[in-house]
């Protein structure tokens, strides 16, 4: 079975002034479809850049990334933005939703951006609120939800469009232990469901849950 | 155009609420500015014009030039002029005026104002061709003496008692009695005036020949230039000297056309300076609010947003507050234009405020255009930041 996920040799070299800062210093990966990978290392290690790069929210400077039969290094913009809304799910530590809408339209909105009818991304958007119980949370603003009601929300919206990958960069980082855990047993079950999961961690306790674990130091993948 | 885009630009620009109307307000003042501007600038000069329609286009004005008056060599025009301009043919009438200031006494108070004289039996043509009717009383007609006319301003406010006809004034020393009090004409010089017989202003003024202003009432279908040329002719040969002016009313209004399009300069070049200050204002605030939003920016990339999708949403959220400021705007100038018209004629000065639908769409295009230009920019820099760039923008 080919991989998912493939990264070949994939640099990401910042320069400042003249010092050049590699984050990503010569690392390849595959992650099969359903895999359920944990990413850990110390922080500055490289692990949110590996999944902006997985997600196509940033560019290698050297490398090749594979997403199922795409090379996305030979992709335009707007293709990328398209892998982006169908293919990946992005769940954040800081949340990121819009403030201005309210839960259930910030759930929708990844589907606003692949034209499908109000009537159908609302329909899809409440049953997802509804999974991650907030049936009863959908017209708040974000800044009317806890730090925890936010991420489900989040999670919603990652998983409207189907993804085929979800990438959650430490998405329990700014939640206490209890609802942390809650999201947690969200993620596996979506698992469960086939879903293939990135999860970026500092909590070894997490890594648990997943098939695989990945440990990266300064750039690099350990023992890898 | 997409309708979720403009869904999503009403939410931000009500979720930031007071920015949003602080952009809008910044627009309203701007556009607002313009409009007034613009509209009283117009008025100005279309009041003048039509004023003189209505009663100059058929007159030629006969006046003195230079300095007059005792110890300066230049003659003044006296009843000769007159004379020698009613034997060329061509006219309806010829009319000679006398203006003085005097004093005006009525139920003990005291008072200065304008006196205007003409030969009685001329005040009816002359009236009625000039557009000044009476509010009440009679005109003055041949073979009164000591008798008036008074504007309305003079009736109305100029003593601590309001004029009526019947009541008794003394003017320069002299009883007069009220027959009449004119209709509001509209500007303060005649509204101020009391109108007397000539021939009782020569007595109580002591000014046997003298004549201020002839006014020569054309025939209708005649050449007016050529009438020109001929009183100009004719009084030259008469009086062996050039001391004095004829101007036909096209004349006139050239003339005062002159000092408003000076005016006009004015009025356009402060307006250009709040169009200015207004764009400046307007992209600004834009530019800062779009700044502010590069992480939603980020967060909508993330989840599927192409580039065009969000210069999309950014161009509706300006546009609309483009549009809302100009429609407020123009409104708010139209007002201000209104209330400087009405607060004019309060003042005594004749301004017909004409509102034109050319200046309002003028208004709201320019505040449109702004907008949407000055949220382009921040908006395209914004989307063409990788998204991880965006999502970092704090
Ligand atoms: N825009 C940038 N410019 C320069 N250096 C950067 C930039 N972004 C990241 N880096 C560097 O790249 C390295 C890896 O950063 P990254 O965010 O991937 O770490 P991380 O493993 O996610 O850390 P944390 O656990 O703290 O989130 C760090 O040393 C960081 O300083
Ligand atoms: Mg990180």
């Amino acid at each position: 079975m080919s991989a998912l996920i493939k990264l070949q040799d994939v640099y990401k070299i910042y320069s400042l002034e003249d010092v050049e800062v590699p984050a990503i210093d010569g690392i390849s990966l595959e992650i099969n479809q359903g895999d359920f990978v944990a990413l850990i290392g110390p922080s500055g290690s490289g692990k949110s850049t590996v999944m902006n790069l997985i997600g196509c929210l940033d560019t290698a400077t050297k490398g090749t990334i594979h997403l199922g039969s795409h090379n996305i290094q030979h992709l335009s913009e707007s293709d990328l933005a398209q892998i982006r809304g169908k293919q990946i799910g992005f769940i954040f530590q800081t949340f990121n939703l819009i403030p201005s809408l309210h839960a259930l339209d910030n759930v929708a909105l990844p589907m606003l951006f692949q034209h499908i009818p109000k009537s159908a991304r609302n329909k899809k958007a409440k049953k997802l609120l509804e999974q991650v119980g907030l049936a009863d949370r959908m017209y708040h603003l974000p800044n009317q939800l806890s730090g925890g009601q936010r991420q489900r929300v989040a999670i919603a919206r990652a998983l409207i469009n189907d993804p085929e990958i979800i990438l959650a960069d430490e998405p329990t980082g700014n939640l206490d232990t209890k609802t942390g855990e809650e999201i947690m047993k969200l993620l596996s079950s979506f698992h469960r469901q086939g879903k293939t999961i990135i999860l970026v961690t500092h909590n070894p306790a997490l890594t648990k849950l997943a098939n695989k674990v990945i440990r990266m130091k300064d750039g690099q993948i350990m023992g890898g | 155009m997409n309708l979720d885009h403009v869904l999503i630009a009403v939410h931000s620009i009500r979720h930031r609420k007071l920015r949003s109307w602080l952009t809008v307000v910044g627009i309203i003042i701007g556009v607002a500015a313009i409009i007034s501007l613009i509209t009283v600038s117009r008025s100005l000069e279309s009041t003048i014009q039509q004023q003189f329609e209505q009663f100059g286009a058929n007159r030629i004005i006969i006046s003195a030039k230079g300095f007059q008056g005792p110890g300066t060599m230049s003659q003044g025009l006296t009843t000769e002029d007159v004379d020698t301009i009613q034997k060329i043919s061509g006219f309806k009438y010829v009319v000679p005026g006398l203006f003085r200031s005097a004093e005006v006494g009525f139920h003990g108070e005291t008072g200065f104002t304008l006196i205007g004289a003409l030969p009685a039996e001329q005040y009816r043509d002359f009236y009625a061709d000039t557009g000044i009717e009476l509010d009440r009383g009679k005109m003055i007609q041949e073979g009164d003496t000591h008798v008036a006319l008074i504007g309305s301003r003079v009736a109305a406010d100029m003593f601590g008692k309001e004029m009526g006809v019947g009541n008794k004034i003394i003017i320069n020393k002299v009883n007069f009695k009220i027959i009449g009090i004119m209709k509001e004409i509209g500007n303060d010089h005649d509204d101020n005036q009391i109108a007397i017989p000539l021939e009782t202003a020569r007595e109580i003024f002591n000014e046997p020949e003298r004549v201020d202003t002839i006014i020569a009432q054309v025939k209708s279908g005649a050449d007016i230039p050529s009438l020109q040329h001929k009183i100009e002719r004719e009084l030259e040969r008469k009086r062996g000297d050039t001391n004095f002016q004829v101007l036909t009313a096209t004349q006139i209004l050239e003339q005062i056309n002159q000092v408003l399009g000076v005016m006009q300069v004015v009025l356009v070049g402060i307006a250009a300076i709040s169009l200015l200050v207004g764009a400046i204002g307007i992209m600004n605030s834009m530019y800062t609010s779009v700044l502010e939003r590069t992480k939603e920016i980020g967060i909508m990339k993330a989840i599927g947003a192409r580039n065009s999708d969000i210069l999309q949403i950014f161009l509706m959220e300006s546009g609309l507050i483009g549009l809302v400021g100009g429609l407020l705007g123009s409104a708010l100038g139209t007002a201000g234009a209104l209330a400087l018209g009405s607060f004019s004629k309060g003042a005594g000065f004749l301004l017909l405020v004409k509102i034109e639908i050319s200046v309002l769409l003028f208004g709201l295009l320019f505040a449109l255009v702004l907008g949407l230009l000055s949220g382009i920019l921040p908006a395209y820099q914004a989307a063409k930041l990788k998204p991880v760039e965006a999502l970092r923008y704090e």
